[in-house]
Protein backbone atom coordinates (compact mmCIF):
# COMPACT_ATOMS: atom_id res chain seq x y z
CA UNK A 1 0.00 0.00 0.00
CA UNK A 2 1.17 3.38 -0.43
CA UNK A 3 2.20 4.80 2.62
CA UNK A 4 1.66 8.61 1.35
CA UNK A 5 -1.62 8.31 0.37
CA UNK A 6 -3.74 7.49 3.61
CA UNK A 7 -2.60 11.67 4.48
CA UNK A 8 -5.32 13.00 2.34
CA UNK A 9 -8.03 9.91 3.84
CA UNK A 10 -11.00 11.08 6.06
CA UNK A 11 -10.37 8.72 8.56
CA UNK A 12 -6.85 10.46 8.89
CA UNK A 13 -8.53 13.89 9.39
CA UNK A 14 -10.84 12.52 12.05
CA UNK A 15 -7.79 11.53 14.19
CA UNK A 16 -6.56 15.40 13.21
CA UNK A 17 -10.29 16.52 14.17
CA UNK A 18 -10.28 14.49 17.63
CA UNK A 19 -6.90 16.14 18.25
CA UNK A 20 -7.79 19.56 17.62
CA UNK A 21 -11.10 19.09 19.75
CA UNK A 22 -9.33 17.96 22.98
CA UNK A 23 -6.84 20.93 22.32
CA UNK A 24 -9.64 23.53 21.77
CA UNK A 25 -11.32 22.88 25.12
CA UNK A 26 -7.92 23.63 26.59
CA UNK A 27 -7.32 26.43 24.40
CA UNK A 28 -6.59 29.25 27.33
CA UNK A 29 -3.81 27.07 28.55
CA UNK A 30 -2.44 25.85 25.38
CA UNK A 31 -2.50 29.39 24.02
CA UNK A 32 0.38 30.38 26.57
CA UNK A 33 3.16 28.16 25.05
CA UNK A 34 3.54 29.75 22.01
CA UNK A 35 2.72 33.62 22.89
CA UNK A 36 4.66 33.51 25.89
CA UNK A 37 7.47 31.30 24.33
CA UNK A 38 8.60 34.05 21.55
CA UNK A 39 7.56 37.00 23.77
CA UNK A 40 10.34 36.06 26.02
CA UNK A 41 12.66 35.44 23.61
CA UNK A 42 12.61 38.60 21.56
CA UNK A 43 12.46 40.21 24.54
CA UNK A 44 15.30 38.12 26.63
CA UNK A 45 17.04 38.15 23.69
CA UNK A 46 16.70 40.40 20.89
CA UNK A 47 16.01 43.18 23.24
CA UNK A 48 18.50 42.05 26.25
CA UNK A 49 21.57 40.14 24.82
CA UNK A 50 20.69 41.97 21.47
CA UNK A 51 21.74 45.04 23.49
CA UNK A 52 24.84 43.62 24.34
CA UNK A 53 25.56 42.19 20.89
CA UNK A 54 25.16 45.53 19.15
CA UNK A 55 24.69 44.89 15.22
CA UNK A 56 25.73 41.92 13.88
CA UNK A 57 26.90 40.97 9.96
CA UNK A 58 24.41 38.79 8.10
CA UNK A 59 25.46 38.50 4.18
CA UNK A 60 27.28 40.76 4.22
CA UNK A 61 25.23 43.78 5.90
CA UNK A 62 24.88 44.69 9.31
CA UNK A 63 21.50 44.10 11.16
CA UNK A 64 20.59 44.27 14.54
CA UNK A 65 20.12 41.13 16.64
CA UNK A 66 16.51 41.63 17.34
CA UNK A 67 16.27 41.49 13.22
CA UNK A 68 18.12 38.64 13.26
CA UNK A 69 16.40 36.93 15.46
CA UNK A 70 13.19 37.46 14.62
CA UNK A 71 12.43 35.29 11.49
CA UNK A 72 14.77 32.61 13.31
CA UNK A 73 11.80 31.72 16.12
CA UNK A 74 9.22 31.68 13.57
CA UNK A 75 11.73 29.00 12.14
CA UNK A 76 12.32 27.45 15.36
CA UNK A 77 8.78 27.06 16.71
CA UNK A 78 7.83 24.59 13.88
CA UNK A 79 10.80 22.69 14.42
CA UNK A 80 9.84 22.36 17.88
CA UNK A 81 6.58 22.41 18.85
CA UNK A 82 5.46 19.52 15.87
CA UNK A 83 9.00 17.47 16.88
CA UNK A 84 7.47 17.70 20.88
CA UNK A 85 4.16 17.12 19.71
CA UNK A 86 4.65 14.14 17.51
CA UNK A 87 7.13 12.56 20.09
CA UNK A 88 5.46 13.66 23.59
CA UNK A 89 2.28 13.92 22.53
CA UNK A 90 1.87 10.99 20.14
CA UNK A 91 3.85 8.39 22.73
CA UNK A 92 1.48 9.62 25.54
CA UNK A 93 -1.81 9.01 23.52
CA UNK A 94 -0.05 5.42 22.01
CA UNK A 95 1.33 3.92 25.28
CA UNK A 96 -0.19 5.33 28.37
CA UNK A 97 -3.56 6.84 27.17
CA UNK A 98 -4.37 4.07 24.66
CA UNK A 99 -6.21 6.24 22.59
CA UNK A 100 -4.21 4.54 19.30
CA UNK A 101 -5.69 1.30 20.40
CA UNK A 102 -9.18 2.45 20.80
CA UNK A 103 -9.00 4.27 17.20
CA UNK A 104 -7.24 1.09 15.66
CA UNK A 105 -10.41 -1.26 16.44
CA UNK A 106 -13.11 1.49 14.57
CA UNK A 107 -12.66 2.32 11.01
CA UNK A 108 -9.13 3.50 11.38
CA UNK A 109 -5.92 1.50 10.24
CA UNK A 110 -2.32 2.28 11.53
CA UNK A 111 -1.58 4.44 8.71
CA UNK A 112 -4.07 6.99 9.26
CA UNK A 113 -3.47 6.88 13.12
CA UNK A 114 0.27 7.86 11.86
CA UNK A 115 -0.91 10.42 9.56
CA UNK A 116 -3.49 12.01 12.18
CA UNK A 117 -0.98 12.57 14.48
CA UNK A 118 1.78 13.79 11.74
CA UNK A 119 -0.95 16.21 10.35
CA UNK A 120 -1.83 17.13 13.69
CA UNK A 121 1.87 18.04 14.89
CA UNK A 122 2.18 20.26 11.93
CA UNK A 123 -1.35 22.18 12.63
CA UNK A 124 -0.68 22.97 15.52
CA UNK A 125 3.19 23.89 14.60
CA UNK A 126 1.55 26.03 12.20
CA UNK A 127 -0.69 27.81 14.29
CA UNK A 128 1.72 28.44 16.80
CA UNK A 129 4.01 29.84 14.17
CA UNK A 130 1.14 32.25 12.92
CA UNK A 131 0.47 33.26 17.18
CA UNK A 132 4.46 33.90 17.02
CA UNK A 133 3.28 36.70 14.02
CA UNK A 134 0.73 38.51 16.02
CA UNK A 135 3.59 38.38 18.85
CA UNK A 136 6.43 39.82 16.26
CA UNK A 137 3.77 42.17 14.88
CA UNK A 138 3.27 43.53 17.96
CA UNK A 139 6.57 44.10 17.89
CA UNK A 140 6.36 46.25 15.12
CA UNK A 141 3.56 47.91 16.21
CA UNK A 142 5.96 49.20 19.16
CA UNK A 143 8.39 50.15 16.69
CA UNK A 144 11.28 47.23 17.91
CA UNK A 145 10.54 45.64 14.27
CA UNK A 146 10.64 46.25 11.09
CA UNK A 147 9.44 43.01 8.61
CA UNK A 148 8.17 42.73 4.95
CA UNK A 149 4.96 41.71 7.03
CA UNK A 150 2.67 40.59 4.14
CA UNK A 151 5.03 37.75 3.34
CA UNK A 152 4.27 36.36 6.62
CA UNK A 153 0.86 34.81 5.71
CA UNK A 154 2.70 33.30 2.16
CA UNK A 155 5.05 31.46 4.12
CA UNK A 156 2.77 29.16 6.35
CA UNK A 157 2.27 26.47 4.19
CA UNK A 158 5.81 26.19 4.02
CA UNK A 159 6.06 26.43 7.67
CA UNK A 160 3.52 23.52 7.68
CA UNK A 161 5.37 21.46 5.23
CA UNK A 162 8.45 22.21 7.58
CA UNK A 163 6.53 21.19 10.38
CA UNK A 164 5.20 18.05 8.80
CA UNK A 165 8.19 16.67 7.87
CA UNK A 166 10.05 17.83 11.47
CA UNK A 167 6.69 15.13 12.89
CA UNK A 168 8.30 12.35 10.41
CA UNK A 169 11.47 12.59 12.98
CA UNK A 170 9.80 12.84 16.16
CA UNK A 171 7.45 9.54 14.81
CA UNK A 172 10.55 7.76 14.27
CA UNK A 173 11.37 8.21 18.06
CA UNK A 174 8.24 7.43 19.00
CA UNK A 175 8.49 4.56 17.21
CA UNK A 176 11.82 3.11 18.57
CA UNK A 177 12.86 5.19 22.54
CA UNK A 178 11.82 1.92 24.79
CA UNK A 179 10.60 4.33 27.82
CA UNK A 180 9.30 7.54 28.42
CA UNK A 181 12.54 7.63 30.39
CA UNK A 182 14.33 7.96 27.55
CA UNK A 183 12.56 11.07 25.89
CA UNK A 184 15.78 12.85 26.45
CA UNK A 185 17.80 10.75 23.85
CA UNK A 186 15.81 12.27 20.98
CA UNK A 187 16.22 15.87 22.11
CA UNK A 188 20.04 15.43 22.75
CA UNK A 189 20.52 13.58 19.65
CA UNK A 190 18.35 15.64 17.38
CA UNK A 191 17.00 18.65 18.50
CA UNK A 192 20.45 20.31 20.02
CA UNK A 193 22.19 19.38 16.78
CA UNK A 194 19.59 20.43 14.44
CA UNK A 195 18.87 23.62 16.33
CA UNK A 196 22.11 24.91 17.06
CA UNK A 197 23.28 23.82 13.52
CA UNK A 198 20.45 25.83 11.74
CA UNK A 199 21.17 29.67 12.09
CA UNK A 200 18.17 29.94 13.56
CA UNK A 201 19.39 31.94 16.64
CA UNK A 202 22.63 32.93 15.73
CA UNK A 203 24.69 33.23 12.30
CA UNK A 204 26.59 29.93 12.16
CA UNK A 205 30.55 30.54 12.69
CA UNK A 206 32.72 30.16 9.39
CA UNK A 207 33.76 26.80 9.73
CA UNK A 208 33.75 24.50 6.27
CA UNK A 209 32.53 21.06 8.18
CA UNK A 210 29.76 23.34 10.02
CA UNK A 211 28.88 25.40 7.51
CA UNK A 212 28.88 22.13 4.59
CA UNK A 213 26.41 20.28 6.85
CA UNK A 214 24.14 22.61 7.41
CA UNK A 215 23.43 22.93 3.93
CA UNK A 216 21.46 19.49 4.90
CA UNK A 217 19.70 20.98 7.74
CA UNK A 218 16.11 21.66 6.26
CA UNK A 219 15.97 24.36 9.45
CA UNK A 220 18.95 26.22 8.24
CA UNK A 221 17.49 26.72 5.02
CA UNK A 222 13.74 27.39 6.88
CA UNK A 223 15.52 30.41 8.71
CA UNK A 224 17.62 31.52 6.18
CA UNK A 225 14.45 31.52 3.61
CA UNK A 226 12.64 33.21 6.14
CA UNK A 227 15.07 35.66 7.39
CA UNK A 228 15.51 37.03 3.41
CA UNK A 229 11.74 37.02 2.85
CA UNK A 230 10.75 38.86 5.67
CA UNK A 231 14.11 41.08 5.81
CA UNK A 232 14.48 41.61 2.37
CA UNK A 233 11.44 40.82 0.55
CA UNK A 234 13.31 38.69 -1.38
CA UNK A 235 12.66 34.96 -2.27
CA UNK A 236 16.23 33.21 -2.14
CA UNK A 237 17.02 29.53 -2.96
CA UNK A 238 17.00 28.83 0.46
CA UNK A 239 13.32 28.33 0.10
CA UNK A 240 13.54 25.75 -2.40
CA UNK A 241 16.11 24.28 -0.54
CA UNK A 242 13.89 23.54 2.42
CA UNK A 243 11.20 22.90 0.36
CA UNK A 244 12.93 19.80 -1.10
CA UNK A 245 14.78 18.55 1.89
CA UNK A 246 11.82 18.43 4.04
CA UNK A 247 10.28 16.80 1.22
CA UNK A 248 13.16 14.44 0.74
CA UNK A 249 13.02 14.04 4.64
CA UNK A 250 8.69 12.99 4.63
CA UNK A 251 9.51 10.41 2.02
CA UNK A 252 11.94 8.74 3.55
CA UNK A 253 10.64 8.64 6.96
CA UNK A 254 6.83 8.04 6.29
CA UNK A 255 7.32 4.54 5.26
CA UNK A 256 9.81 3.75 8.12
CA UNK A 257 8.11 5.24 10.83
CA UNK A 258 4.87 3.08 9.21
CA UNK A 259 7.17 0.21 9.68
CA UNK A 260 8.38 0.37 13.02
CA UNK A 261 5.19 1.49 14.40
CA UNK A 262 3.41 -1.16 12.86
CA UNK A 263 5.88 -3.36 14.68
CA UNK A 264 5.40 -1.32 17.98
CA UNK A 265 2.16 -1.40 18.31
CA UNK A 266 1.23 -5.03 16.74
CA UNK A 267 4.23 -6.46 17.57
CA UNK A 268 4.28 -7.76 14.30
CA UNK A 269 7.13 -7.27 11.87
CA UNK B 1 -10.33 -32.61 15.73
CA UNK B 2 -13.59 -32.38 16.03
CA UNK B 3 -15.45 -31.48 12.91
CA UNK B 4 -17.26 -27.88 13.92
CA UNK B 5 -21.22 -28.25 14.46
CA UNK B 6 -23.52 -26.64 12.07
CA UNK B 7 -25.47 -23.76 13.77
CA UNK B 8 -29.15 -23.91 14.39
CA UNK B 9 -30.00 -20.41 12.73
CA UNK B 10 -29.88 -20.67 8.95
CA UNK B 11 -27.03 -19.99 6.29
CA UNK B 12 -26.29 -15.97 7.62
CA UNK B 13 -23.02 -16.09 8.09
CA UNK B 14 -22.00 -12.71 9.05
CA UNK B 15 -17.71 -13.80 10.12
CA UNK B 16 -16.40 -16.37 7.96
CA UNK B 17 -12.55 -17.15 8.77
CA UNK B 18 -10.81 -20.15 6.89
CA UNK B 19 -7.36 -21.11 7.32
CA UNK B 20 -5.97 -18.53 9.69
CA UNK B 21 -2.28 -18.90 10.24
CA UNK B 22 -0.18 -16.30 12.10
CA UNK B 23 3.15 -16.29 13.39
CA UNK B 24 4.85 -13.80 16.06
CA UNK B 25 8.01 -13.35 17.44
CA UNK B 26 9.23 -16.29 14.67
CA UNK B 27 6.89 -18.73 16.60
CA UNK B 28 3.43 -19.96 15.21
CA UNK B 29 0.57 -18.55 17.14
CA UNK B 30 -2.29 -19.91 15.26
CA UNK B 31 -2.45 -22.40 12.93
CA UNK B 32 -5.11 -23.06 10.70
CA UNK B 33 -7.71 -22.08 12.63
CA UNK B 34 -11.44 -22.25 10.59
CA UNK B 35 -14.46 -20.01 12.38
CA UNK B 36 -18.03 -19.05 11.43
CA UNK B 37 -20.30 -17.37 13.32
CA UNK B 38 -23.83 -16.34 11.79
CA UNK B 39 -26.08 -13.58 12.81
CA UNK B 40 -28.04 -14.25 16.07
CA UNK B 41 -25.44 -16.47 16.95
CA UNK B 42 -23.17 -16.00 20.26
CA UNK B 43 -19.77 -17.75 19.44
CA UNK B 44 -17.70 -18.45 22.54
CA UNK B 45 -14.28 -19.28 21.95
CA UNK B 46 -11.98 -21.17 24.89
CA UNK B 47 -8.66 -22.44 25.34
CA UNK B 48 -6.06 -21.79 28.01
CA UNK B 49 -3.34 -18.66 27.96
CA UNK B 50 -1.26 -19.12 25.31
CA UNK B 51 -3.61 -21.10 22.80
CA UNK B 52 -4.19 -18.45 20.33
CA UNK B 53 -7.50 -16.76 21.19
CA UNK B 54 -6.93 -13.09 21.72
CA UNK B 55 -4.48 -13.56 18.12
CA UNK B 56 -7.41 -15.24 16.39
CA UNK B 57 -9.45 -12.44 17.56
CA UNK B 58 -7.26 -9.71 16.42
CA UNK B 59 -6.85 -10.75 13.45
CA UNK B 60 -10.63 -10.93 12.76
CA UNK B 61 -10.96 -7.61 13.86
CA UNK B 62 -8.01 -6.18 11.57
CA UNK B 63 -5.37 -5.40 14.40
CA UNK B 64 -2.88 -8.35 12.99
CA UNK B 65 -2.42 -9.78 9.48
CA UNK B 66 -2.96 -13.00 9.01
CA UNK B 67 -0.04 -14.52 7.30
CA UNK B 68 -2.50 -16.71 5.42
CA UNK B 69 -6.20 -17.30 5.18
CA UNK B 70 -9.01 -15.46 4.68
CA UNK B 71 -11.53 -13.41 7.29
CA UNK B 72 -15.00 -12.08 5.62
CA UNK B 73 -16.95 -10.38 7.48
CA UNK B 74 -20.75 -9.53 6.20
CA UNK B 75 -19.11 -10.74 3.03
CA UNK B 76 -16.66 -8.32 2.45
CA UNK B 77 -12.77 -9.96 2.49
CA UNK B 78 -10.86 -7.88 5.34
CA UNK B 79 -7.94 -8.08 3.17
CA UNK B 80 -9.15 -6.08 -0.17
CA UNK B 81 -12.39 -4.63 1.19
CA UNK B 82 -10.91 -3.45 4.65
CA UNK B 83 -13.19 -0.39 5.13
CA UNK B 84 -16.21 -2.42 4.28
CA UNK B 85 -15.35 -5.53 6.54
CA UNK B 86 -14.40 -2.93 9.43
CA UNK B 87 -17.54 -0.73 8.78
CA UNK B 88 -19.30 -4.32 9.88
CA UNK B 89 -17.47 -5.37 12.95
CA UNK B 90 -17.18 -3.44 16.47
CA UNK B 91 -14.06 -4.43 19.12
CA UNK B 92 -14.72 -4.75 22.59
CA UNK B 93 -10.88 -5.28 24.12
CA UNK B 94 -9.90 -7.00 26.87
CA UNK B 95 -8.25 -3.54 28.08
CA UNK B 96 -10.13 -0.77 28.21
CA UNK B 97 -9.15 1.76 25.54
CA UNK B 98 -11.32 4.91 26.52
CA UNK B 99 -9.96 8.24 25.63
CA UNK B 100 -9.61 10.07 29.07
CA UNK B 101 -10.00 13.27 27.10
CA UNK B 102 -14.14 13.24 26.76
CA UNK B 103 -16.70 12.21 28.74
CA UNK B 104 -18.78 8.87 28.40
CA UNK B 105 -21.01 10.69 26.01
CA UNK B 106 -18.16 12.36 24.23
CA UNK B 107 -16.30 8.89 24.08
CA UNK B 108 -19.44 7.55 21.96
CA UNK B 109 -19.39 10.47 20.26
CA UNK B 110 -16.09 10.02 19.29
CA UNK B 111 -15.88 6.61 18.48
CA UNK B 112 -18.58 7.62 16.40
CA UNK B 113 -16.91 9.83 14.12
CA UNK B 114 -14.04 7.22 13.28
CA UNK B 115 -17.01 5.57 11.14
CA UNK B 116 -17.89 9.06 9.30
CA UNK B 117 -21.94 8.60 10.27
CA UNK B 118 -24.46 11.51 9.92
CA UNK B 119 -24.27 13.55 12.93
CA UNK B 120 -28.16 13.52 13.25
CA UNK B 121 -27.94 9.95 13.22
CA UNK B 122 -25.49 9.36 15.41
CA UNK B 123 -26.59 11.58 18.16
CA UNK B 124 -29.55 9.59 18.27
CA UNK B 125 -27.83 6.29 18.33
CA UNK B 126 -26.19 7.48 20.89
CA UNK B 127 -29.32 8.41 23.05
CA UNK B 128 -30.74 4.91 22.74
CA UNK B 129 -27.28 3.41 23.76
CA UNK B 130 -26.80 5.06 26.73
CA UNK B 131 -30.12 4.62 27.75
CA UNK B 132 -29.73 0.88 26.73
CA UNK B 133 -26.84 0.52 28.75
CA UNK B 134 -27.49 2.46 31.72
CA UNK B 135 -25.10 4.97 31.22
CA UNK B 136 -27.94 8.27 31.77
CA UNK B 137 -26.65 9.47 35.37
CA UNK B 138 -22.93 8.93 33.94
CA UNK B 139 -23.30 10.77 30.63
CA UNK B 140 -21.40 13.79 31.42
CA UNK B 141 -18.78 12.08 33.61
CA UNK B 142 -15.26 10.93 32.66
CA UNK B 143 -14.61 7.25 32.36
CA UNK B 144 -12.22 6.83 34.66
CA UNK B 145 -14.94 7.75 37.62
CA UNK B 146 -17.20 4.97 36.41
CA UNK B 147 -17.20 1.20 38.56
CA UNK B 148 -15.60 -1.51 36.49
CA UNK B 149 -19.45 -2.57 35.46
CA UNK B 150 -20.15 0.52 33.98
CA UNK B 151 -16.81 0.69 31.99
CA UNK B 152 -17.05 -2.29 30.34
CA UNK B 153 -20.89 -1.39 29.59
CA UNK B 154 -19.44 1.64 28.21
CA UNK B 155 -16.62 -0.67 26.22
CA UNK B 156 -19.59 -3.06 24.48
CA UNK B 157 -21.57 0.57 24.00
CA UNK B 158 -18.89 1.89 22.03
CA UNK B 159 -18.26 -1.03 20.17
CA UNK B 160 -21.72 -1.44 19.08
CA UNK B 161 -22.02 2.96 18.41
CA UNK B 162 -22.04 2.39 14.71
CA UNK B 163 -24.53 -0.09 14.39
CA UNK B 164 -21.72 -3.15 13.18
CA UNK B 165 -23.05 -6.71 11.92
CA UNK B 166 -20.68 -8.84 14.10
CA UNK B 167 -19.09 -7.98 17.74
CA UNK B 168 -15.70 -9.13 19.27
CA UNK B 169 -16.04 -9.13 23.26
CA UNK B 170 -12.58 -10.15 24.54
CA UNK B 171 -13.23 -10.86 28.03
CA UNK B 172 -15.92 -8.56 28.66
CA UNK B 173 -16.44 -9.58 32.32
CA UNK B 174 -12.78 -9.99 33.18
CA UNK B 175 -12.64 -8.68 36.72
CA UNK B 176 -16.28 -7.43 37.11
CA UNK B 177 -18.38 -8.45 40.62
CA UNK B 178 -21.33 -10.95 39.90
CA UNK B 179 -23.84 -8.28 40.04
CA UNK B 180 -22.07 -6.26 37.61
CA UNK B 181 -21.18 -9.97 35.36
CA UNK B 182 -24.76 -10.47 35.06
CA UNK B 183 -25.51 -7.27 33.74
CA UNK B 184 -23.19 -7.43 30.38
CA UNK B 185 -24.48 -10.97 29.75
CA UNK B 186 -28.05 -9.36 29.70
CA UNK B 187 -26.63 -6.99 26.92
CA UNK B 188 -25.09 -9.88 25.00
CA UNK B 189 -28.20 -11.11 25.33
CA UNK B 190 -29.31 -8.09 23.67
CA UNK B 191 -27.44 -8.03 21.18
CA UNK B 192 -27.56 -11.74 19.63
CA UNK B 193 -31.55 -10.78 20.01
CA UNK B 194 -30.60 -7.81 17.51
CA UNK B 195 -29.25 -10.15 14.76
CA UNK B 196 -25.68 -9.59 15.70
CA UNK B 197 -23.18 -12.50 15.28
CA UNK B 198 -21.30 -12.48 18.59
CA UNK B 199 -17.54 -13.31 18.99
CA UNK B 200 -16.92 -14.08 22.60
CA UNK B 201 -13.84 -15.17 24.58
CA UNK B 202 -13.31 -15.62 28.09
CA UNK B 203 -12.05 -17.33 31.32
CA UNK B 204 -15.43 -17.79 33.12
CA UNK B 205 -16.70 -21.48 32.09
CA UNK B 206 -20.19 -21.05 33.49
CA UNK B 207 -20.48 -17.87 31.50
CA UNK B 208 -19.55 -19.43 27.97
CA UNK B 209 -21.67 -22.19 28.83
CA UNK B 210 -24.73 -19.21 29.22
CA UNK B 211 -24.12 -16.77 26.63
CA UNK B 212 -22.65 -19.01 24.19
CA UNK B 213 -24.76 -21.21 21.34
CA UNK B 214 -21.96 -22.62 19.81
CA UNK B 215 -18.19 -23.31 21.45
CA UNK B 216 -14.57 -23.47 19.77
CA UNK B 217 -12.24 -24.65 21.43
CA UNK B 218 -8.32 -23.62 20.73
CA UNK B 219 -5.06 -25.65 21.86
CA UNK B 220 -1.60 -24.62 21.25
CA UNK B 221 -2.94 -22.27 18.02
CA UNK B 222 -5.36 -25.08 16.58
CA UNK B 223 -8.91 -26.15 16.97
CA UNK B 224 -9.29 -29.02 19.44
CA UNK B 225 -12.78 -29.19 19.13
CA UNK B 226 -16.15 -27.25 18.21
CA UNK B 227 -20.10 -27.42 18.46
CA UNK B 228 -22.41 -26.99 21.23
CA UNK B 229 -21.26 -27.65 24.48
CA UNK B 230 -22.14 -31.14 25.68
CA UNK B 231 -20.96 -32.04 22.09
CA UNK B 232 -17.62 -30.23 23.22
CA UNK B 233 -16.89 -31.56 26.44
CA UNK B 234 -18.03 -35.08 25.05
CA UNK B 235 -15.17 -35.23 22.54
CA UNK B 236 -12.79 -33.54 24.93
CA UNK B 237 -13.29 -34.27 28.53
CA UNK B 238 -15.81 -37.76 27.89
CA UNK B 239 -19.03 -38.31 29.24
CA UNK B 240 -18.53 -38.55 33.14
CA UNK B 241 -16.17 -37.00 35.89
CA UNK B 242 -15.93 -39.03 38.96
CA UNK B 243 -14.32 -37.03 41.93
CA UNK B 244 -12.95 -38.62 44.51
CA UNK B 245 -11.40 -37.35 47.87
CA UNK B 246 -7.62 -36.77 48.05
CA UNK B 247 -7.69 -37.39 52.09
CA UNK B 248 -9.47 -40.84 51.58
CA UNK B 249 -7.66 -43.90 52.49
CA UNK B 250 -6.35 -46.08 49.33
CA UNK B 251 -6.82 -43.20 47.07
CA UNK B 252 -3.45 -43.40 45.70
CA UNK B 253 -4.09 -46.94 44.58
CA UNK B 254 -7.08 -46.27 42.83
CA UNK B 255 -5.08 -42.94 41.12
CA UNK B 256 -2.36 -45.89 40.26
CA UNK B 257 -5.06 -47.62 38.46
CA UNK B 258 -6.93 -45.34 36.50
CA UNK B 259 -3.65 -43.74 35.06
CA UNK B 260 -2.59 -47.80 34.12
CA UNK B 261 -5.91 -47.55 31.78
CA UNK B 262 -5.25 -44.14 30.42
CA UNK B 263 -6.80 -41.66 32.21
CA UNK B 264 -5.66 -38.21 33.57
CA UNK B 265 -6.77 -37.73 36.99
CA UNK B 266 -6.55 -34.32 37.93
CA UNK B 267 -5.94 -32.97 41.91
CA UNK B 268 -7.99 -29.98 42.53
CA UNK B 269 -7.53 -28.97 46.22
CA UNK B 270 -9.12 -31.32 48.60
CA UNK B 271 -10.16 -33.74 45.12
CA UNK B 272 -9.01 -35.95 42.34
CA UNK B 273 -11.61 -35.40 39.36
CA UNK B 274 -11.04 -37.90 36.71
CA UNK B 275 -13.15 -37.86 33.22
CA UNK B 276 -14.20 -41.42 31.80
CA UNK B 277 -16.24 -42.20 29.21
CA UNK B 278 -19.42 -44.78 29.95
CA UNK B 279 -17.32 -47.75 29.36
CA UNK B 280 -14.76 -46.26 31.54
CA UNK B 281 -17.03 -45.60 33.93
CA UNK B 282 -18.61 -49.02 34.13
CA UNK B 283 -14.61 -50.96 34.55
CA UNK B 284 -14.39 -48.26 37.21
CA UNK B 285 -17.40 -49.03 38.76
CA UNK B 286 -16.69 -52.82 38.75
CA UNK B 287 -13.60 -52.58 40.00
CA UNK B 288 -14.21 -50.26 42.71
CA UNK B 289 -17.13 -51.59 44.68
CA UNK B 290 -16.63 -50.23 48.07
CA UNK B 291 -14.87 -47.18 47.11
CA UNK B 292 -17.12 -43.81 47.78
CA UNK B 293 -17.10 -41.11 45.23
CA UNK B 294 -18.99 -39.07 43.03
CA UNK B 295 -19.96 -39.02 39.21
CA UNK B 296 -21.38 -35.80 37.72
CA UNK B 297 -21.55 -34.64 34.26
CA UNK B 298 -18.73 -32.80 32.90
CA UNK B 299 -18.62 -28.91 32.94
CA UNK B 300 -16.06 -26.72 30.96
CA UNK B 301 -14.29 -26.58 34.02
CA UNK B 302 -12.87 -29.71 33.45
CA UNK B 303 -12.34 -28.96 29.74
CA UNK B 304 -9.75 -26.66 30.56
CA UNK B 305 -8.19 -29.07 32.99
CA UNK B 306 -7.91 -31.65 30.16
CA UNK B 307 -6.29 -29.40 27.81
CA UNK B 308 -4.09 -28.60 30.55
CA UNK B 309 -3.22 -31.53 31.43
CA UNK B 310 -3.03 -31.77 27.43
CA UNK B 311 -0.58 -29.15 27.07
CA UNK B 312 1.51 -30.32 30.09
CA UNK B 313 1.96 -33.73 28.16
Amino acid sequence: MNPYLPAFAWQSHAVLGRHLRVHLRNWYTATLPPVCEPLIMLLAFGVGLGRQIGTLTWNGAPMDYMHYLAPGILAYTAFMSSFFQSLFGAYIRMHFQKSWEGQLTTQLRLEHVVWGEALWAATLATAYAAIVCLVLAGFGLADQLALHWAWLPVVMPLIFLAALSFSAIGLYFTAIIPSIDHMSLPFFLVIMPIGFASSTYFPLPDVPWLTATAQLNPLHHLAEGLRGLLLNGQATWHLAASGGLCLLLLAALIPVDMRLLRKRVFGDG
Amino acid sequence: MAAPTAPRNGDNVLLSATGLVKSLGGKRVVEGIDMTCRAGEVLGLLGPNGAGKTTTLRMCYGFLRPDAGQIRIAGHDLATEGDAARRALGVCTQDDTFDSEFTVRGNLVQTGRYYRPRQEDLLARIDVLIERFGLGPFANQKPETLSGGFKRRLMIARAVVHNPRVAFLDEPTTGLDPQARVAVWELINGLRAEGLAVVLTTHYMDEAERLSDRLLVLQAGKVRAAGQSREVLGDVVGEHVVLLSAQADGTAQVIEWLRSRGARPAQILADWHVALDAPGLAAFVAAHPDLRYEVRPPTLDDLFLALASEDRR
